[in-house]
């Protein structure tokens, strides 16, 4: 069950015009449990007008940098990131789960190997904290970033890259592609498609030297890269991922409640919508649940334990009333969303609108 | 890490976002909870849970027949099959816990050593209140039934832990891979349980009870890969949760049992 612990900001840097560094320290005695791994990220939560957020923003931080600090960019209309980059103030305390993610590899200071990054936009959050990393715990690997971004002053987290650079002048080399700015040299202004990475593997990156790539941005920029790795030789074990998703709500939705006049009916009709279609069904308000209900009218429902415990059978209650005989696996704030889980839930109402797409 | 709205901007690209579903379609990869559509989580959920379902169920299996084995090495083989099918469950479990379950109860809501009869008749059907495969409801009848059924459930692994390998939740596949080489292993300890049966070197039984034990497990091993045209199988393609067809790994695994009863002169 994850678990929130209380985050005192420290520090807060602005990046760009719409980023912001935030520094963050857990209390002594969480401090343990916020040993992080380069790569990782935190999740926070914050109410919003009575309404739960709760959104990841990775670690820009180093193993051996001494601070837990996260780059969070500011998104048009998103209320926690707006949020934090115009309101956050030194001395707040943030609410955040220990880290979690495996967008890293096992450090070995014996390491030589070559490093290809690739980040589009504030997806050099955790690439920034792996490049720090594996160039300080491992003295012989070298790092090569290629940093896309619609202009330089777009760039999060510049100056500390040239800061990098400086310090690891042999081992770290970093490729900037400006989207809608030129530079010097054609190959880097435009986006990171496969003819660009075409070229920069002909004239820039040698493919066959690269032990592992890492790539964080969006999807499209995921599927070309990824594609192109592989086309180059380098197949899905030496690929690591770490999507920035758009798929996300921004703000959790209210929780429909219309309340049928409870009649003491001993049956409810029941709706179940799953993948874009929706079935009705009667089924009794008591002794059988509504994923027994849906299975035995031939919907393929998903789950697994039946007992409440692994979070497989979860769907949105739309319209109507349920209750859950157990539930292990749901948090209260996706109750409150009106999420349940099908295996326990017995339905209070008359009629009953559920989803499993939502 | 993750955008704030469903017009995000996170890469600096307006309008480089695409939808999840092409993305998948197209071979993309999903790294977290967080950016996980819910059928999606639905369906890599439920065949998490047949995974460790599997596992737990296999391991209980196997923790009976450490005290039917003939000698040290076959001990020692069917104790580490027992702790690292263990192992492989709980790395699973893990990454279900990030979704929400309860990893403890989950461990605990089973009696995993549970059997039907040895005739009961499940084809591909689960059974019973938890998500194992039907073949580990079939209890193992001594040490070179458990060894047989090893051996064929063992090649059956390998070719399903190539296709888990290649999902697109890539964590998961990340286990999967670290789980791969072991269960590899396992394979081959299985090869060499029968082999050492054969030979006599382990003794534990005969060339009889070898065939007698690989008539009964073959179909019921075979019928873990699932039925032919299965329509779901299209579906969770399209989440990048499937590669190859249940036929494709059927006969993948024929081809591996037909080299390696041959290797062993079982043919």
């Amino acid at each position: 069950m994850a678990r929130f612990f209380p985050l005192t900001v420290t520090d807060i840097r602005p990046e760009t015009r719409d980023a912001v560094a935030v520094t963050l320290q857990p209390r002594a005695e969480d401090a343990e449990a916020f040993k992080f791994v380069q790569g990782q990220y935190l999740t926070f939560r914050r109410d919003f007008d009575g309404e739960e957020l709760r959104r990841s923003y990775s670690v820009c931080a180093g193993l051996d940098d001494g601070i837990l600090q996260v780059g969070i960019k500011r998104v048009d209309g998103g209320a926690f990131s707006t949020w934090a980059n115009e309101q956050l103030k030194v001395g707040d305390v943030l609410d955040a789960m220990p880290p979690m993610g495996r967008f890293h590899a096992p450090l070995d200071p014996a390491s030589e190997r070559h490093y290809l990054g690739f980040a589009g936009g504030s997806g050099i959050t955790p690439l920034l904290s792996i490049i720090k990393t594996v160039l300080t715990r491992e003295p012989k690997a070298r790092f090569t970033l290629v940093y896309a971004n619609r202009q330089i002053s777009s760039i999060m987290f510049r100056e500390t890259i040239e800061d990098l650079k400086s310090t690891f002048v042999q081992r770290l080399s970093v490729i900037h592609v400006l989207e809608s700015e030129a530079q010097d040299i054609d190959l880097f202004t435009g986006r990171v498609d496969a003819q660009k990475m075409d070229a920069l593997f002909e004239h820039w990156i040698d493919a066959g030297d690269v032990d592992l790539a890492f790539i964080c941005g969006p999807e499209p920029m995921m599927l070309t890269i990824a594609q192109s790795l592989r086309d180059h030789g380098l197949d899905h074990t030496r690929i690591k991922f770490e999507l920035f998703a758009s798929g996300q709500p921004g703000r959790a939705t209210k929780k429909a409640v219309s309340i049928d006049a409870a009649r003491a009916g001993a049956q409810t009709e029941a709706t179940v919508i799953i993948d874009g279609s929706s079935r009705s069904f009667k089924m009794p308000k008591e002794g059988q649940s509504l994923l027994d209900a849906a299975l035995a009218s031939d919907i393929d429902a998903p789950f697994a334990c039946k007992a409440g415990v692994c979070s497989t059978c979860r769907a949105k209650v739309l319209e109507g009333e349920a209750e859950m005989a157990v539930n292990h696996a749901l948090e209260d704030y996706e109750v409150r969303q009106g999420y349940v889980l099908t295996c326990q839930c017995m339905p209070l109402t008359d009629k009953i609108v559920v989803s499993y797409d939502a | 890490m993750h955008d704030d709205t469903p017009t995000g901007d996170a890469a600096g690209h307006d309008g480089d976002h695409m939808d999840i579903a092409d993305y998948l379609a197209k071979g993309g990869v999903l790294t977290s909870p967080a950016n996980v559509p819910p059928r999606y989580r639905g369906e890599l959920l439920r065949l998490m849970a047949s995974f460790v379902d599997s596992q737990l169920a296999g391991s209980a299996g196997f923790a009976d027949t450490i005290n039917d084995a003939p000698g040290i090495v076959a001990r020692i083989s069917a104790a580490r099959i027992t702790l690292e099918k263990a192992d492989h469950a709980g790395r699973v479990l893990e990454i279900m816990g990030e979704f929400g379950a309860d990893t403890d109860r989950y461990a605990r809501h089973h009696p995993w050593a549970a059997r039907l009869s040895r005739d009961a008749d499940l084809g591909a059907a689960r059974a019973g209140a938890d998500m194992r495969l039907s073949v580990f409801h079939y209890p193992l009848q001594g040490w070179v039934d458990a060894v047989v059924m090893n051996l064929l459930m063992g090649q059956a692994s390998v070719v399903q832990m190539s296709e888990l390998s290649r999902l697109s939740y890539a964590p998961l596949a990340e286990v999967f891979r670290s789980i791969a080489p072991r269960e590899s292993r396992h394979a081959e300890l299985a090869v060499a349980g029968v082999r050492a049966i054969l030979t006599g070197e382990s003794g534990g039984g005969t060339l009889a009870d070898v065939r007698e034990s690989l008539e009964y497990w073959q179909p019921r091993v075979a019928m873990t890969f699932g039925k032919s045209g299965s329509d779901r199988f299209d579906r969770l393609a399209r989440l990048g949760l499937r590669h190859r067809t249940n036929d494709e790994l059927a006969q993948d695994w024929r081809d591996r049992m037909t080299a390696v009863l041959a290797g062993l002169n079982l043919t």
